[in-house]
């Protein structure tokens, strides 16, 4: 307990903590007023340590031990509208068990900010490492961040709440992180300071107070609205998702300055300026891909990283930016988008193909169900894009672990 | 000396506060949600908050077409969440350090089907909220679906009367029964036949609501689901509780009492005649009814008792 006051208390604490340990030390740094907790894996402990941060008083909030992930929702969506700050994590099968609530805390622009620990959800049991999960709920009308290593989840909670809360956006935000992964890594952490944290969130109290429900005022929460209301609604929403896009790039460059950290917001471009070919990978994966970049320039070949931070809204300016012109990008999924045979990244990629001058494009799935998307794996894949990109023809999607070489 | 006459509790002495329903409201002809409504409000004011789902009540509550008919602030919730929202609203403001009242209001379905979970997890925890549930023994607003209120016999849509079938199979699940044993503070029955039964019910899940949970179960027929004249709403109530069918009572801290008792009961078959939905019933069938009803009286009486014991 004492080493935890005197992380948050004093500058430049350095702590080594899981991923699961990260979310909630920068939980504990916002103070949330609800903060509810179920247990599924791998992000389990993520409500262990809240409680525990809880009972030795350095957390000041409302902790709710509900009975399931449908009510964890639902609580911290009653807690959001009536005006609270509030927080809950879940991985999976708990995810898909919220969906209606999450659908309503959408739909009620609520600005809860929920960590999932990506795990591969229903289908078949798999208690392993997955983007599906996050996947099957992309459409639910929620922003949606993944994030590398343990750092970056900490600090990517504490920007989620400026994000989520902020009056021109006012959406539910999911800090994605790789189960197992990530959620039991331990590495170094810097411990932002929580006066530094309160006044990195000071912002959020100097704008207009968003409608709440307060008993006595009339007012009718819930998605409300008929034909042409119901439509303006969505418009609003959808309005709304995309101003979150810019407000994540500039609430990153403000945590930079504040905190000597930053990730480039919605995406982050790793020794693209001259690069003539591209791999675009999310969450821990992406810190594989580095190596595997840096080696294969020091081969001469001129290969870069684009980590997706922002799945939804999806940053279509700044990939068209990023993308224009390279010979040949290679996309890699850690899920699939049923119906399409390929990755669910690689087929909004395609969305852009036009726009980016429409250089070969490759889809590669790999890391289904805890399989380690490894350097071999890597160079396979930057050596099939950088042929494709020498105009020799290629295969649209690859299985990797299915189709590996001999 | 001559004893004074002691005054009899008339209902509208608990009605200190203005009606906080418009003049007219969107429900069927003969539905008592309006007066369940109606009196609650005027009991407990308007300084509360109403979570409700998609229901009988949504049209009133959530509002159709022009808006709601009403002046309360409302959350409207999807039917497996009402508990846990009431939770998170009534958690924040303790946090802030405000006492308010939130008040579920939702039908059986919600209750004691989809939405059982939640309401259970949130009994358990001793939420601090009053949830009242209006059981009209099924799915009436999606047009007469048989929940797990429905009772033994009842004709719906889904539990039709024909060759093969003949109504629901299985008897009614007592949920106020199944309220009480989670233990919150406080547990009772009510029916709009008896109003200052229901009010003072009210105004006691008020006072003990800082103390935890409370649940109200309120006997609604349904005129346009049941079968029965719009006119005879009140006195389908009044026989359910002369037939001992819905027996009034509550339970303090699992100290079971009953609220009103029946010297002499009807057959429930007195009941029954009053409803098409029991109509097909065979005398050995309605026998099975009354059977039911005796079980689960006695049952009751046998908690009260065990009340007066401790």
């Amino acid at each position: 307990m004492k080493d935890v006051l005197k992380a948050v208390e004093e500058e430049g604490q350095v702590k080594v903590i899981t991923g699961n340990a990260a979310v909630a030390y920068g939980v504990m740094l916002c103070r949330p007023d609800v903060v509810t907790s179920f247990p599924v894996t791998p992000q389990t402990e993520v409500g262990e340590q809240l409680a525990s941060f809880h009972a030795d008083g350095i957390l000041d909030a409302e902790m709710v031990e509900v009975e399931g992930e449908n009510s964890s929702m639902n609580v911290v969506l009653g807690a959001s509208i009536a005006g609270g700050r509030v927080f809950t994590a879940t991985s999976s099968w708990g995810l898909v068990f919220m969906y209606d609530a999450m659908l309503e805390a959408a739909g009620f622009r609520a600005p809860v900010v929920m960590a999932n620990s990506n795990r591969e959800p229903p289908g078949i049991l798999a208690v392993s490492s997955g983007q599906q999960d996050m996947i099957c709920t992309r459409d639910a009308g929620w922003i949606q961040i993944a994030v590398e290593n343990c750092q970056e989840i900490l600090d990517s909670v504490i920007m989620a709440y400026r994000l989520a809360e902020d009056i021109n956006v006012l959406l539910p935000v999911m800090v994605n992180y790789d189960g197992f992964y990530l959620s039991y890594l331990s590495e170094a952490v810097k411990i932002p300071a929580r006066k530094d944290v309160d006044r990195f969130l000071e912002p959020l109290k100097k704008q207009p107070e968003r409608t709440k429900l307060i008993p006595g005022r009339p007012l009718g929460c819930g998605t409300h609205g008929l034909l042409e209301e119901y439509t303006e609604l969505r418009y609003k929403h959808c309005a709304a998702m995309e101003r979150a896009k810019q407000k994540l790039d500039e609430i990153d460059r403000e945590f930079g300055e504040f905190f000597g950290r930053s990730y480039g917001g919605q995406i982050e471009e790793y020794r693209t300026e001259d690069a003539d070919i591209v791999l675009v990978a999310s969450g821990s994966a992406a810190g594989t891909v580095r190596v595997v970049v840096d080696k294969k320039r020091e081969e001469g070949v001129k290969v870069g990283l684009i980590k997706l931070r922002m799945f939804r809204p999806f940053p279509r300016e700044r990939l068209i930016q990023a993308l224009k012109g390279r010979k040949g990008i290679g996309v890699i999924d850690r899920s699939v988008c049923f119906g399409w045979n390929c990755g669910p990244m690689y087929m909004e990629l395609r969305a852009i193909l036009t726009e980016i001058g429409s250089p070969p494009m490759m889809g590669f799935i790999d890391g289904l169900a805890n399989m380690d998307i490894t350097i071999k794996h890597i160079e396979r894949m930057i050596d099939e894009v950088y042929a494709a990109s020498q105009g020799k023809p290629f295969q649209e999607v690859t299985w990797v672990v299915l189709e590996e070489e001999e | 000396m001559a004893k004074k006459a002691k005054k009899l509790p008339r209902v509208f002495d608990y009605l200190r506060y203005e009606d906080q329903l418009a003049g007219g409201v969107a429900f069927c002809s003969g539905c008592p949600l309006e007066l369940a409504l109606r009196l609650l409000t005027k009991t407990l004011g308007k300084d509360i908050v109403i979570v409700g789902t998609p229901s009988c009540s949504a049209p009133v509550l959530y509002g159709q077409n022009i808006g709601s008919w009403h002046r309360l602030a409302y959350c409207s919730s999807v039917m497996t969440g009402v508990p846990s929202k009431a939770t998170g609203i009534v958690r924040y403001y303790r946090k802030i350090g405000k006492d308010i009242t939130v008040v579920c209001f939702t039908g059986d379905g919600c209750a004691a089907d989809v939405g059982f979970q939640p309401l259970s997890g949130a009994a358990e925890r001793n939420e601090n909220f009053i949830y009242v549930c209006y059981d009209n023994e099924g799915y009436m607003n999606t047009g007469v679906q048989r929940s797990s209120t429905t009772p033994l016999g009842a004709r719906t849509t889904t539990t039709p009367v024909g060759v093969a079938r003949k109504g629901k199979e299985t008897p009614a699940k007592n949920l106020p029964l199944i309220m009480a044993m989670h233990k919150i503070p406080y547990v009772a029955t009510a029916t709009l036949s008896h109003p200052e039964d229901y009010v003072k019910k009210l105004l006691k899940a008020k006072e003990i609501k800082n103390e935890g949970m409370a649940y109200i179960h309120v006997f609604s027929p349904c005129p346009t689901g049941w079968g029965m004249a719009t006119d005879m709403t009140i006195e389908v109530c009044r026989m359910a509780v002369r037939t001992n069918f819905f027996p009034l009572w509550e339970a303090e801290r699992g100290r079971f009492r009953f609220t009103h008792t029946v010297a002499q009961p009807r057959p429930v078959t007195e009941y029954t005649k009053l409803i098409r939905k029991y109509r097909h019933l065979t005398p050995e069938e309605l026998e099975r009814l009354q059977q039911e009803v005796n079980e689960n009286y006695a049952l009751l009486r046998q908690l009260t008792q065990l009340g007066e014991r401790a």
